[in-house]
């Protein structure tokens, strides 16, 4: 008998609820790596907004505006990991379900690995914000089309992280291996 | 071994793996901290501004780093799987 079936069959011999809440635990300290992301983006946005006041410190309130509404964006993703690790550890739907504990638990650990996709949009983001801070502070009357720019720029950035976070909901709350 | 072992174990793991995040707000900060002395360095005289815009954007960068360390936190010692 090889390794592997030996650690399935001593998996299996924990009861049901006990093997998933174990497993959501390692789920929710997966989701929360997505954190990495909007870490690196907002520290590029917020040293670009330093070198943007720097440059030209008559535009520091727009430079500082732009640079926080350009973070705050950033932040999704890891407030969205957030959510999913607070609904793993506090509201998991995944421990009434019926079917086999084993793909239950995957479950709650598969959604936690979606979730580290986030890393990619706070990246993305954070470095637009920190593009767009370093226009606004080299010419602060074009703020209103940068702002624009970016936010849109931004919410295309997004959309990766929206999908893990549509496949880690499937993955809670409408399991298509559990019939 | 019995069932809370397990769930303990799997928290454990779970809380070093939260804590990856702190990778982010590590690398972001420094980044920042470096352009704001590049910024002091060429403008002295706007220190003052450089260093507020700088740590209003550290600060933003540290909430993800937050949200890792309380659910490590909740993990350890908060823990909802376990029984009371």
């Amino acid at each position: 008998m090889n390794f592997v079936e030996m650690f399935f069959d001593w998996l299996l011999t924990f009861d049901k609820t006990t093997l998933i809440s174990a497993a959501s635990a390692i789920g929710a300290g997966l989701a929360m790596i997505a954190g990495i992301g909007p870490g690196v983006g907002q520290g590029y946005a917020a040293g670009k907004g330093a070198e943007a006041v720097g440059l030209n410190p008559k535009g520091a309130k727009q430079s500082t505006m732009i640079m926080l509404l350009g973070a705050a964006v950033a932040e999704t993703s890891g407030i969205l990991s957030l959510v999913v690790a607070i609904i793993l550890l506090y509201g998991n739907p995944i421990i009434d379900l019926p079917g086999a504990s084993i793909i239950l638990a995957a479950s709650a650990i598969g959604a936690g690995f979606s979730m580290i996709a986030g890393i990619g949009p706070g990246i993305g983001q954070g470095y637009a914000a920190g593009k767009a801070t370093e226009s606004v502070g080299r010419r602060p009357k074009l703020y209103s089309s940068i702002v624009r720019t970016m936010f849109l720029g931004q919410a295309v950035a997004q959309t990766t992280g929206i999908y893990a976070l549509i496949i880690a909901l499937v993955l809670m709350f409408a399991n298509p291996f559990i019939q | 071994m019995d069932g809370t072992d397990l769930i303990k174990a799997c928290s454990a793991i779970g809380a070093g793996l939260a804590m990856i995040a702190g990778i982010g707000p590590g690398i972001g900060q420094g980044y920042a901290a470096g352009k704001g002395a590049e910024g002091v360095g060429r403008q002295p005289e706007a220190q003052g501004d450089i260093v507020r815009t700088m740590l209003l954007g550290a600060a933003v960068a540290e909430t993800t780093g937050i949200y890792g360390l309380i659910v490590a936190l909740i993990l350890l010692f908060a823990n909802p799987f376990l029984p009371r």
